[in-house]
């Protein structure tokens, strides 16, 4: 059976080759000498167009050219010997290149992270972590994002019924302590009862945890294709 | 790393109670105070002294080693859920400081208000040098003498000697340490508090 994404479009990689690429993305942008960093930003542009719905998003958010321009703006004033004028500012024509290769390394290791995420779904990065040797966490995260609701409502209710009873007027310090205690205290009697509930159905989280697919033959061509990249982008 | 039904459900409550307080709280402070705004003691410091006071609580509750790293990846996972989006940054942030907490409690072996003071310390002073880890990560080793210039210019600007600059860093970093501490010791109090109350 085809995988498909949200959009339609068929899944090419699992989680292991989108892992490897994220690997590869962020060591060779470290890695790769000079302007071979173009290379790795060009591979990690299209990679994220081709395989990641939305792997482009970071390229909309200001915050992330803020960094980008701050990098490639300061750079020619801080670095290297001032060896170039303009507009009577004395600038360093290495600083200028170091600062784009930084500028570039930023955006290549930022867009493949941004790759990864947007690939992958949380329950895998849960299954990974279980992999990993953290066993249980897939059901912790389950348990956590249902209780949520639930102990956003806690935290309310109690801050609504010590406001009303004139709590925070005087003493408020007395009062924070006795809302977080509430709050605690709720939530673990709440939490007794999906105790209670899981042990009921003789549920353990060492059997019951979904297991991590194996790498695909897409995800071993892909591991393949990045490490004769990794020998041609550092040799 | 072994947990049992009742150890997961408590970190996931906890993991909960952080993860509210940072899609809540941490999303309301950011907009009043944008992370330009306030570089160097900011909402991320105010968050994380919460977020150590909750996961630290949940350590009375789920005494095991890794439980405050367990309470960590559930915020973070919760937080990449949230409206927000994924946003690597802060999930990194909260997982290494949850790490760093571990790594507190490790060194005091035995559960204790200085041993929660010392895992709090720990984990604020990472507040401090996020920034620079995420941008020697980003942007490489050239970053840092592009700081260094800045704090140059910066001293040569106000005409003070860049001595000072060092002093104000001390500061920022012995305000982390104390805020750390603090945290701690008010999870210490507030944990034995909710196991009085519970076993009545």
């Amino acid at each position: 059976m085809e995988r498909l994404t949200f959009s339609g479009r068929r899944k090419v990689f699992g989680i292991w080759g989108h892992l490897a690429f994220l690997v590869w993305a962020v060591v060779l942008a470290i890695l790769a000498p000079g302007a071979r960093v173009f290379v790795v930003l060009g591979l990690v542009v299209a990679f994220s167009v081709l395989f990641c719905k939305g792997g482009l998003r970071p390229l909309r958010r200001w915050g992330f050219w803020f960094l980008v321009a701050s990098a490639l703006a300061l750079s020619p004033f801080f670095i290297g010997d001032k060896d170039v004028s303009l507009f009577g500012l004395g600038l360093s024509y290495q600083g200028f290149w170091v600062g784009l290769w930084m500028a570039l390394r930023g955006v290549s290791i930022m867009l493949a992270m941004n790759a990864f995420s947007s690939a992958v779904s949380i329950a895998e990065v849960a299954r990974l972590f279980e992999w990993a040797g953290l066993k249980g966490l897939g059901f912790a995260i389950g348990v956590a994002f249902n209780m949520l609701p639930t102990i956003r409502e806690t935290i309310d209710t109690l801050y609504q019924a010590i406001k009303l009873r004139g709590g925070f007027r005087r003493k408020r310090l007395t009062t924070l302590r006795t809302l977080a205690i509430a709050v605690v205290v709720n939530s673990l009697r709440h939490g007794d009862e999906v105790v209670s509930a899981a042990q009921a159905r003789a549920f353990d989280p060492k059997r019951h945890g979904a297991e991590l697919p194996p790498p695909t033959w897409a995800d071993l061509a892909l591991g393949i294709a990045l490490l004769s990249g990794v020998w041609i982008l550092t040799s | 790393m072994r947990f049992t039904v009742r150890d997961l459900v408590y970190i996931a409550i906890f993991g909960a109670i952080w993860g509210a307080l940072e899609t809540t709280l941490g999303s309301y402070l950011h907009l009043i105070f944008p992370p330009v705004v306030t570089p160097l003691i900011g909402v991320g410091t105010i968050m994380t002294g919460l977020g150590m006071v909750v996961a630290l609580v949940g350590r009375l509750f789920v005494p095991k080693r890794g439980s405050v790293v367990m309470i960590g990846l559930v915020t973070a996972i919760l937080k990449a859920l949230s409206i927000g989006g994924v946003r690597l940054s802060p999930m990194l942030a909260i997982i290494i400081e949850s790490l760093l907490a571990e790594l507190g409690l490790l060194v005091s072996r035995e559960p204790s208000r200085w041993g929660f003071a010392l895992a709090g310390s720990l984990a604020l002073l990472w507040t401090f040098f996020h920034k620079f880890f995420g941008s020697y990560v980003f942007l490489g080793k050239g970053i840092y003498e592009v700081y260094l210039g800045l704090l140059n210019a910066g001293a040569r600007a106000l005409g003070i000697e860049i001595g000072y600059a060092f002093a104000i860093i001390a500061v920022l970093l012995l305000v982390r340490i104390v805020a750390g501490g603090m945290a701690g010791w008010v999870a210490w109090e507030l944990g034995r508090a909710v196991q009085v109350r519970l076993a009545r």
